[in-house]
């Protein structure tokens, strides 16, 4: 089995060398005072619908078209030459019309998504293991939910044991939001513990006002306030993941319809010249 | 002074095979052969040849027709015809229809028929055709609960049509696979009203300990037929000529390792936390000592470790066919000086051995071989001393080593394993194997993790497949053709057995539906219909199975824990 890093670098390299191609022919035929433009959109749109038919693949797994993985494999790097051929296309200069300029911007932020999305997957994926347990990411309001009970029981157990309120009257006033939903969804996503630190420290210096049994409740309130951010961190990275394709797919749809309508416009208005 | 609850210690026949087993039929058993002409001096202490047969023993009736065994099913004992006789078909090109034998055999989607999976997805889970449960007439059962038993519903017709010999009372069957735990080689079916004794394989053990005609008869049976077989498909032995197998086969011992039941055994261990000294696995060869032979795996696991400060490092795992001891043995040959055991050997569960002395490996091999070949220099890609396979799990962390052997993993032929470094949580392989199973999944992407891969709960199509061992009516079995351990709907009977005995809570027991939602309901009690369901690694499918061609990063992997440099490569990649 090669590594992954191996396959890597055969990937790139030829992904790599089939851009080198696509410029040099561009170099030959526009010395040749031939029109590259035909050419480079036809092989875009192809290009582009050879992408887009990874969605569908995704779709059709009880079909034998070849691995998920392979699939992904060649949208990455065939996706990367697009960026060459777009360049081509446009000879490397924004399009001033309307609907092409549109289309250009749709085409980038396709592409720049795409990017986004390949760094996510190879990140993110990594970083869920370093923190908190594995869940399943639709499991995640039910375990909210479950440690929210928890901290309610010990809450409304030191209210029966102790005269003093000031376990309660610190969840009141700092914890009580915290573990109503999601929190910090962005600061997990810059891998910030900023909030957990300062939180962990606020509990930490108020137990000089708590007495031993209190002090005791507060330990198992930590205990919740790290798995509740741990949580949360498993939801912000795990909903990245998922929703970034609301943004990516969304978009390629855009560019597909965009990308009829100009080659609808060209065909009509290209006056007969084969 | 302080106070506990006591139980009466456990003993061996605490549980008798069958509680049916009457003093009157003990003493009937008596009279008969091989028993009659057994010494009872010989069954001393508790174990009495008396003891042997009221606890290790159960009679079995069945009529014409009747299935006792199927060739592949895994069972646990061996079979002494007491009246009447039974079929035992041989093997030849036209051999008896999975669909009679109560198997499911299920043929290849086409690609159309893959395609109309996408609309012909039912929207309640567990659906089932209900004609599908009456209507094949192919399929005969008789009795209720574990006693449900397949038969043949035309044996003349079975008879005139395949090739097969008969079993006459007095006879044993079965042996070879209960004692060897291996699956039964044949298929044997009651010709007539018949009786049989089912010994399980502990009293057999016991019976052949103490007679010596018994013990030469299985002796024999087994050489002659599994064990020549077994060493000529033997890599390193293979280019031997029929002399020296014969030579092999005679001076060749055979020895089990373990406990039969190490499934049961594992769940309770699993609670009382790690074996850090490894003392619930039985030494087979300790490291430091001469090496006596080269030991060979027949069927269940072994491992290898190390001794490590003040326990054991496993090193790794010998799966059926994997030798042991012959690195030291050649080294000790080239050398002329005797080099000890590197590693130790310990059945994992149990296993079963077959040691081949070491002048005799000297004789056929050693003596003949080229010096380079044994130094692993020579060139011949064919020479299988040149060639012989390394168990090197050196790249692989040992933590996740032990990991894998300590739980059982390695038992897996497609253990479904996870990089979580890689994975997404995308689902895609949950979706995509609903998506080919009526929609409904047929695994949970939960597990256990370790070093980052998750080994999640899918069916594992074990080596040693402990879930097929009771079924009473052998709907879960292993297919002929790829190996894979899979559930005939048809003739499942819900009884749980398969779920109760998988390690890795990897079956599931489900109440059928029709169509409409409502549950399929017995017409007696009205109790829903339950069928046990699990990974079927997409047998029916084109292309393999879906849940790793669905994965988009290369995350997830349906691995066969045999081959330790695939398993090597993929943890290291």
């Amino acid at each position: 089995m090669n590594t992954l890093a191996a396959r890597r670098t055969r990937n790139l390299g030829m992904t790599v060398v089939a851009a080198l191609l696509i410029l040099w022919l561009s170099d030959v035929m526009t010395t040749a005072l031939q029109d590259t433009s035909r050419m480079s959109g036809w092989g875009l749109l192809a290009m582009i619908g050879f992408l887009a038919a990874y969605n569908l693949r995704k779709k059709l797994a009880l079909l034998p078209l070849g691995s998920s993985a392979s699939w992904l494999q060649l949208h990455i790097y065939i996706a990367l030459l697009t960026a060459v051929v777009f360049g081509v296309h446009l000879n490397w200069k924004m399009p001033n019309g309307l609907v092409e300029s549109i289309l250009a911007l749709l085409y980038l932020l396709v592409f720049a998504s795409g990017v986004v999305g390949l760094f996510l997957s190879r990140s993110l994926a990594k970083r869920l293991t370093t923190r908190g347990e594995e869940v399943l990411f639709e499991r995640i309001p039910v375990y909210r939910k479950r440690i929210q009970a928890e901290v309610e029981a010990i809450v409304f157990s030191g209210l029966e044991e102790s005269e003093s309120t000031a376990v309660a009257q610190f969840y009141a006033d700092r914890l009580r939001e915290f573990f109503l939903q999601t929190r910090n969804f962005w600061q997990h996503l810059v891998q910030s513990n900023r909030f957990r630190f300062g939180l962990l420290k606020e509990m930490q210096a108020y137990g000089r006002y708590l007495d031993e049994s209190e002090r005791a409740m507060m330990t198992r309130l930590v205990t919740c306030v790290e798995a509740k951010d741990d949580l949360d961190y498993q939801f912000s990275l795990q909903a990245t993941l998922k929703y970034w394709l609301f943004i990516h797919v969304p978009l390629t749809y855009a560019l597909l319809v965009f990308a009829a309508l100009h080659l609808l416009l060209v065909s009509a208005f290209s006056g007969g010249v084969s | 002074m302080p106070t506990f609850e006591s139980i009466q210690r456990p003993e061996r026949w605490a549980v008798p095979f069958s509680p049916e087993m009457t003093d009157a039929d003990v003493d009937r058993l008596l009279t008969i052969e091989p028993f009659a002409s057994l010494d009872p001096t010989r069954f001393r202490g508790k174990v009495t040849l008396r003891g042997i047969l009221k606890n290790d023993t159960r009679l079995v009736r069945c009529q014409a027709g009747d299935i006792v065994v199927r060739q592949g099913d895994w069972g646990n004992s061996a079979f002494l015809v007491i009246s009447g006789n039974v079929r035992v078909e041989l093997g030849s090109a036209a051999s008896l229809p999975s669909e009679i034998l109560g198997r499911q055999s299920v043929p290849r989607k086409s690609l159309f028929q893959s395609i109309a999976q996408l609309w012909k997805k039912s929207s309640e889970p567990e659906v089932r055709d209900v004609a599908a449960y009456r209507d094949d007439p192919r399929i005969g059962t008789r009795g209720t609960g574990e006693q449900t038993r397949i038969y043949l519903q035309d044996v003349s017709t079975v008879l005139s049509k395949y090739k097969t010999a008969t079993i006459e009372a007095g006879q044993f069957f079965g042996e070879s696979a209960a004692l060897g735990r291996t699956p039964r080689q044949a298929t044997v079916f009651a010709e007539r009203s018949t009786q049989l004794l089912e010994i399980r394989w502990q009293g057999l053990r016991d019976l052949m300990r103490r007679d010596d005609g018994l013990q030469k008869h299985i002796d024999t049976v087994f050489r002659d037929r599994a064990l020549k077989w077994f060493l000529l498909n033997t890599p390193i032995f293979s280019h031997l000529g029929s002399e020296d197998i014969n030579e092999l086969v005679a001076q060749a011992t055979f020895e089990t390792h373990g406990q039969y039941d190490w499934a049961g055994s594992f769940k309770r261990l699993a609670k009382e936390g790690i074996d850090t000294d490894l003392q619930h696995e039985p030494l087979i060869a300790e490291e430091g000592n001469h090496p006596n032979g080269v030991v060979i795996v027949r069927s269940g696991l072994a491992r290898l470790s190390r001794r490590h400060e003040h326990g054991h490092r496993t090193t790794g795992y010998l799966t059926p066919g994997q030798i042991y001891g012959l690195d030291e043995i050649i080294d000790g040959w080239l050398g002329k000086t005797p080099k000890p055991l590197t590693s130790s050997l310990r059945a994992i569960g149990i296993a079963n051995v077959v040691t081949i002395p070491t002048r005799l490996i000297e004789k056929l091999l050693l003596e003949k071989a080229d010096r380079r070949n044994l130094l692993g220099r020579g060139s011949s890609p064919t020479d299988p001393l040149a060639n012989r396979p390394k168990i090197d799990t050196t790249r692989i962390n040992s933590d996740f080593v032990e990991f894998l052997v300590e739980n059982r993993y390695v038992n897996g032929t497609a253990t479904m394993l996870i990089d979580m470094d890689r994975c997404t949580r995308c689902d895609d392989c949950v979706r995509a194997c609903a998506d080919t199973h009526d929609n409904n999944p047929r695994f949970l992407r939960r597990g256990p993790i370790q070093n980052n891969i998750m080994v999640a709960h899918a069916c594992m199509h074990c080596e040693d497949p402990v879930c097929m061992i009771e079924c009473p009516t052998g709907a879960i079995h292993r297919q002929t053709e790829g190996g894979q351990v899979v559930i005939n709907d048809q003739t499942c009977i819900g009884c749980s057995a398969c779920a109760n005995n998988c390690l890795y809570n990897a079956i599931r027991m489900v109440e059928v539906r029709h169509q409409d939602g409502d549950f399929i309901r017995d017409d007696q009690k009205h109790a829903p219909i339950v069928k046990a369901t699990k990974c079927d690694l997409c047998s029916d499918q084109l292309g393999g199975p879906a849940c790793q061609r669905a994965c988009p990063h290369d995350a997830l992997i349906r691995m066969d824990m045999r081959d330790v440099k695939q398993l090597t490569d993929w943890y290291t990649r």
